[in-house]
């Protein structure tokens, strides 16, 4: 599950008296008395994801102006509010032309989020877009936005009322899905083996140096400890700079809506990936268990592009390499934004009557459990009912009239991959979901995750340094530059606590006294 | 008649001090009663009794009101800030350190202030005479001996959130009840505690006192259905001094000046060189052997309840890590006592064994045992059925502290104790509960760490816990607590209160004349002669930026500028510490707010969150219905919530809510409260 990160409720909640609330004059030596509106500035893309002419990036937050003054070339004054202004689009850094495209400037309060806010609508292209987002990543204090966040921050700034928030939660849970199945992406394959690895490292080297803390007074713990950790977290700064530095950036990411065909052996699913790619990509064949990788196709579904991926059918098989290609089948699914499952209409039973029961049965064989977010009735599953062609046509339009608006079930398409009949009709619903999903701000967008990635890699390697800093003045100060590159690196592979630490300290160690 | 059978301490010390002498005798209602004369108990209740409630505390023997149980020591790293902070809120175990300290140091003093561990061991008969002398002189404060049978529960009030109401106790000679408002349960491992040695298993929570608890132990389980869980700890063989060849172990000085605990002392009551050494020594491979050969004698390791990670017994610290030598500390007991501590030889094997092992030391090759060691195992009631006020959510009134909820060590039972008394004194006087948070203390890290997760082992604090580890320091417990402890809480007095103002106030200016003093690099070079600066030669910095170097001391500053800051040369330990956190604190300031507010959001504990009508799956339900977080600050930090579920959580709370604050705000002005607009969110009945 994901981690529950949430900005700041203070402003639209009533407070419990605690003890907590510090007064002014105790937190004066310390926490400074300054309010925290001054809180980070975030971006992303808030235009849907597609083949689109324009794309608008928004930022939020306090350096919103800095961020147009720098990336817009605005030496002097700001434009008017909500005036928009062509610009020279410009990577702060390098100064490179970036773009040429509309920017707007909303002064706080008058702003969705109620914050200073900036927008930029620059040319639809991914290089475009990703080169933007990037460029906006590397400014300080600027971050890209979490699931949700500019919703969130404009409910905290009283900009939408109790019935909009009702809506909010819904909101925010379908883009944390979409970030979910994102994310499950990027993490399967060297780049999440990478994060993980660093991220185990880092465990190990905060829980060595929180053992010589806390109990190498008492305990055997020598000196030798932290030696191992200088190293260690050399090594680390190291290889995350290299990372970093690499403009190949690991593996390449795909684009696109993830569409995969899913369903049980001999059913048709290569078939319908070739029907829908017009041309035998897939070797068909009437014996059971012909497809056993994933064979994957570029397709462009009604201007959007669609990854369509053809998976091993689903069943136990003693072949080791069969259940290899049923297990990755299996894993696609659960990463898939639609999944498309085919079933053998023959095999249906004959009595209308009884079908939607067969085929909600069915289904939760082949879909991840409902813990995974995907439910039969989610909008992110199709039914395709394929060989229709050697089904009675009496028998077929009474299941049809059956199924139709059935709740509980997905939409399900008659269909003969070997005729074509009935292509045109999926073909149309098909496209009307790939639509919807386009429209999701975030499914199919990994530039935007990978700026964040960057992002929380480049806080962690400053982290690290911190650790060399004070490694020898103040021990705390250093173990403190340790969490942190931690707390950034688990914004990617999932928060760590004290007691995952403590874990490792008392199987490291022997903690006697 | 009542009085016949109580056996008030008034009649062996002559110091009673009482608000009502006299009646007190046949008294049967009071505002607090503290079942436990351990640390928590005693804390509970003075700090009961400080808040103005007035208090029994009852326990089992008086004479052994203050007894160390275990160690002969107090503090170190986690434990003495745990310590600093209950001298903050003007408890006693501070104080009482400092009295009976007769070996003091620093732990960790080469790894930065935030970590720095006061420790100290203790003289055992001192400490306990000054916890004794100092309940003895608290007003509002009445000490019984006796022991309790059971818990009066009523039902309960309808307006705030439990299923029963503690109204009192009944004594065990079965004697008229004594009624109260609250009620503070620090039993230890008195709960269905049983002692182990060797092969034999006895009844009871401390060697040599009365078992008892067996009623309580039936009404916390049966009448209440608390849910309880099993621990164990051990305590090693105290061995004869005179026996022992300390030639052969390595001597461990203490300071050569002895730092107090608490905030109002200037120095111990121990002088410096008066002070006791401490010993250090290893175990053999004879030791691992003793082990080994005795496993099958040892029903105490064999069995399986879980015993601690980091405290273990030898046994077990031999059978996890084998073929290592551990460290052995030998610990005086006392100015005067004939005995030795061995730290780290906690054991449960039958007493000739431990002779035969203690004996494979050399330095204790001719070891005399006095006591032997002995293992106990306790029911503890799993903590996350607590409030962060300590109170069980089940039932009004009734708070739990110490061993009880699953924790070891003296300073997480004091810590716990004088919480748990603030709250059950606040209750009985009819104020709102309070929480401490975990962005402020160690006591709240530690609470919030119990109520919100629970435990799996006995619980220790470490510095590793908290995540403000370089804003909660020793130096500034103070700063942090002890304003707010008078101001808000009620727990601190006067005396305390000023001296703490003061010394802010004076911080204050100091950091003010540090700042107004400013040179560029370069002056700065030329007047504190060859330090090396980062900045360049014409950056402009400040004293203060100034200090934050590690070579720069404040005494240097204040030679250069006597004129303005060598007035608070009494400051400049603490002016050092607070340059050099100053800038890491600031950098965490958004986050601890954000903390903050989320655990300032109380969830209501009766909340039906299978029927709640708002939108939450049911898989998020059952959590919140399992777990039943106190806060939303601990709802999102449950495994398997999802970020929509608290967006809807908070919109619920926030409606009903504002609904009843409505009505709260139509009673308040009718009687003209001036509360600041603020209220309590967990005293809010929601109405579905």
């Amino acid at each position: 599950m994901l981690p529950c990160s949430w900005g700041l409720w203070r402003s639209a909640i009533h407070t419990l008296k605690t003890f907590s609330r510090a007064s002014p004059s105790a937190r004066g030596l310390c926490i400074p008395t300054r309010a925290v509106c001054d809180a980070e500035t975030i971006f992303a893309l808030s235009s849907g994801h597609g083949r689109c002419g324009v794309a608008v990036v928004r930022v939020s937050g306090p350096a919103s102006s800095m961020v147009l003054r720098n990336m817009a070339g605005l030496t002097q004054a700001l434009p008017p509010p909500r005036t928009a202004l062509l610009r020279r689009i410009t990577d702060p850094q390098s100064k490179e032309l970036l773009d040429r495209g509309l920017v707007l400037w909303f002064k706080g309060p008058h702003s969705f989020t109620g914050e200073d806010s900036a927008e930029f609508h620059i040319h639809g292209g991914p290089a475009v877009i990703t080169a933007v987002l990037q460029a906006l990543g590397s400014l300080e204090g600027v971050r890209p936005a979490e699931a949700g966040e500019f919703t969130r921050r404009a409910f905290h700034a009283g900009k939408l009322g109790l019935t909009e928030v009702e809506g909010l939660g819904d909101l925010i849970h379908a883009e944390t899905e979409a970030q979910r199945r994102q994310a499950l992406r990027q993490m399967d394959g060297e780049l999440g083996r990478l994060y993980q690895d660093w991220s185990y490292r880092l465990k190990r080297c905060l829980a060595h140096v929180e053992a010589f803390i806390d109990f190498s007074e008492d305990e055997l713990i020598e000196d030798g400890v932290l030696n191992q950790v200088d190293s260690s977290v050399r090594q680390l700064e190291t290889e995350i700079e290299r990372h970093l530095k690499d403009e190949r950036r690991g593996e390449r990411l795909r684009t696109g809506v993830q569409v995969v065909i899913a369903g049980a052996t001999n059913a048709g699913k290569s078939s319908l990936l070739n029907t829908l790619c017009q041309r035998p990509a897939a070797i068909v064949s009437p014996i059971a268990g012909t497809t056993r990788d994933i064979v994957e196709t570029s397709l462009d579904i009604g201007g959007f592009p669609v990854l369509l991926s053809d998976t091993a059918g689903l069943r136990d098989s003693s072949d080791s390499v069969e259940r290899e290609g049923v297990r990755r089948a299996r894993q696609r699914v659960e990463q898939a934004d639609l999944t498309l499952v085919v079933v053998d209409s023959t095999q249906l039973p004959p009595d209308p009557q009884l079908v939607a029961a067969f085929l909600q049965e069915h289904l939760s064989t082949v879909l991840p459990s409902p813990e995974a977010g995907m439910t039969a009735a989610s909008d992110r599953v199709l039914l395709v009912l394929n060989k229709s062609d050697l089904v009675p046509e009496e028998q077929r339009e009474r299941t049809e009239g059956e199924l139709r608006e059935r709740p509980g079930l997905p939409p399900a398409c008659f269909l003969s991959c070997s005729t074509s009949t009935g292509l045109e009709d999926f073909l149309t619903v098909l496209q009307s979901r790939v639509k919807t999903l386009c429209g999701d701000p975030l499914s199919g967008a990994p530039s935007l995750t990978q700026a964040r990635h960057r992002a929380h890699l480049q806080q962690s390697v400053q982290a690290l340094n911190q650790y060399h800093q004070y490694r020898d003045q103040d021990l705390a100060l250093a173990a403190e530059g340790v969490r942190l590159a931690l707390t950034h690196l688990g914004r990617i592979t999932g928060r760590v606590g004290a007691e995952e630490i403590l874990d490792i300290i008392f199987r490291d160690f022997c903690i006697g006294k | 008649m009542l009085a016949q059978k109580l056996h008030l301490l008034r009649h062996n010390v002559l110091s009673f001090v009482s608000s009502r002498t006299g009646s007190d005798l046949t008294r049967r209602q009071y505002d607090v009663i503290v079942v436990g004369g351990g640390h928590a108990g005693t804390e509970a209740a003075a700090a009961a009794a400080r808040l103005g409630a007035e208090t029994l505390l009852i326990t089992q023997k008086i004479m052994t009101i203050g007894a160390l149980s275990c160690n002969p020591s107090l503090g170190g790293v986690g434990k003495g800030q745990l310590v600093r902070e209950v001298d903050a809120l003007d408890g006693l175990c501070g104080r009482a350190g400092d009295s009976a300290g007769v070996h003091f140091s620093i732990l960790n003093r080469s790894k930065g202030p935030a970590v720095w561990g006061p420790r100290a061991q203790l003289d055992r008969e001192r400490y306990r005479q000054f916890i004794q002398s100092e309940l003895l002189s608290t007003p509002r404060l009445t000490v019984l001996e006796g022991s309790v049978d059971e818990l009066l529960v009523s039902q309960p009030n309808p307006e705030e959130p439990g299923h029963h109401r503690v109204t009192g106790i009944r004594l065990v000679d079965g004697s008229h009840p004594i009624l109260s408002s609250s009620v503070v349960l620090t039993t230890g491992t008195f709960l269905s505690g049983s002692l182990f040695m060797g092969q034999t298993t006895s009844p009871g929570g401390r060697m040599g006192d009365a078992q008892s608890c067996a009623g309580l132990s039936y009404t916390l389980k049966e009448t209440l259905g608390l849910r309880v869980g099993r621990l164990r700890t051990g305590t090693p063989p105290r061995i004869v001094k005179e026996s022992v060849d300390l030639s052969l172990a390595q001597l461990q000085a203490p300071d050569k000046q002895p730092t107090p605990f608490s905030f109002l002392n200037t120095h111990t009551r121990c002088k410096p060189e008066e002070q006791l050494p401490c010993y250090l020594t290893h175990t053999t491979p004879g030791v691992e052997r003793v082990v080994r050969e005795s496993v099958h004698l040892n029903c105490h390791i064999q069995q399986d309840a879980k015993g601690p990670r980091y405290c273990p017994s030898i046994e077990s610290r031999v059978l996890r890590f084998p073929g290592r030598r551990h460290q052995v500390w030998l610990e005086p007991e006392g100015l005067t006592s004939d005995l030795l501590y061995p730290q780290g030889l906690s054991m449960t094997m039958p007493p000739e064994l431990q002779l035969r092992l203690l004996r494979e030391i050399p330095a204790l090759h001719r070891a005399e045992i006095r006591t032997p060691g002995y293992g106990v195992q306790y029911d503890f009631v799993c903590p996350t059925q607590l409030t962060p006020s300590l109170q069980v959510k089940s039932t009004q009134g009734l708070f739990l502290a110490g061993q009880i909820n699953g924790t070891t060590g003296y300073e997480e039972a004091a810590a716990q104790g004088l919480w748990a008394g603030v709250n059950a004194g606040r209750t009985a006087l009819s104020l709102p509960p309070m929480a401490l948070s975990r962005t402020q203390s160690y006591i709240g890290v530690l609470i919030d760490d119990l109520v919100g997760r629970g435990v799996t082992e006995p619980y220790r604090m470490f510095t590793s816990r908290a995540e403000f580890r370089t804003y909660l320091r020793p130096d500034n417990a103070d700063l942090r607590l002890t304003p707010r402890g008078f101001e808000e809480v009620g727990c601190v007095t006067l005396r305390r209160y000023k001296k703490a103002v003061s010394v802010r106030d004076g911080l204050q200016e100091a950091l003010m004349a540090l700042q107004s003093v400013a040179l560029s690099s370069t002056r700065w070079r030329e007047k504190l002669g060859n330090i090396s600066l980062s900045e360049n030669k014409s950056t402009t910095l400040n004293g203060l930026d100034l200090l934050q170097y590690k070579d720069v001391s404040f005494e240097m500053l204040a030679s250069a500028f006597p004129e303005c800051l060598s007035q608070y040369f009494e400051y400049s330990q603490r002016l050092k510490i607070e340059a050099v956190y100053r800038p890491h604190c600031e950098k965490q300031s958004r986050e601890m707010e954000r903390i903050r507010s989320e655990e300032s959001l109380s969830l209501p504990s009766d909340m039906d969150y299978l029927s709640l009508p708002v939108s939450l799956s049911q898989e998020v339900r059952e959590i919140l219905d399992r777990v039943r977080p106190n806060t939303l600050g601990a709802a999102t930090r449950l495994p398997g919530m999802t970020p929509a579920g608290i967006i809807h959580l908070l919109n619920y709370v926030l409606r009903t809510g504002q609904r009843n604050r409505h009505t709260e705000h139509r009673n308040r002005s009718s009687q003209k409260e001036g509360e600041k607009g603020q209220l309590c969110a967990s005293n809010i009945p929601i109405s579905q």
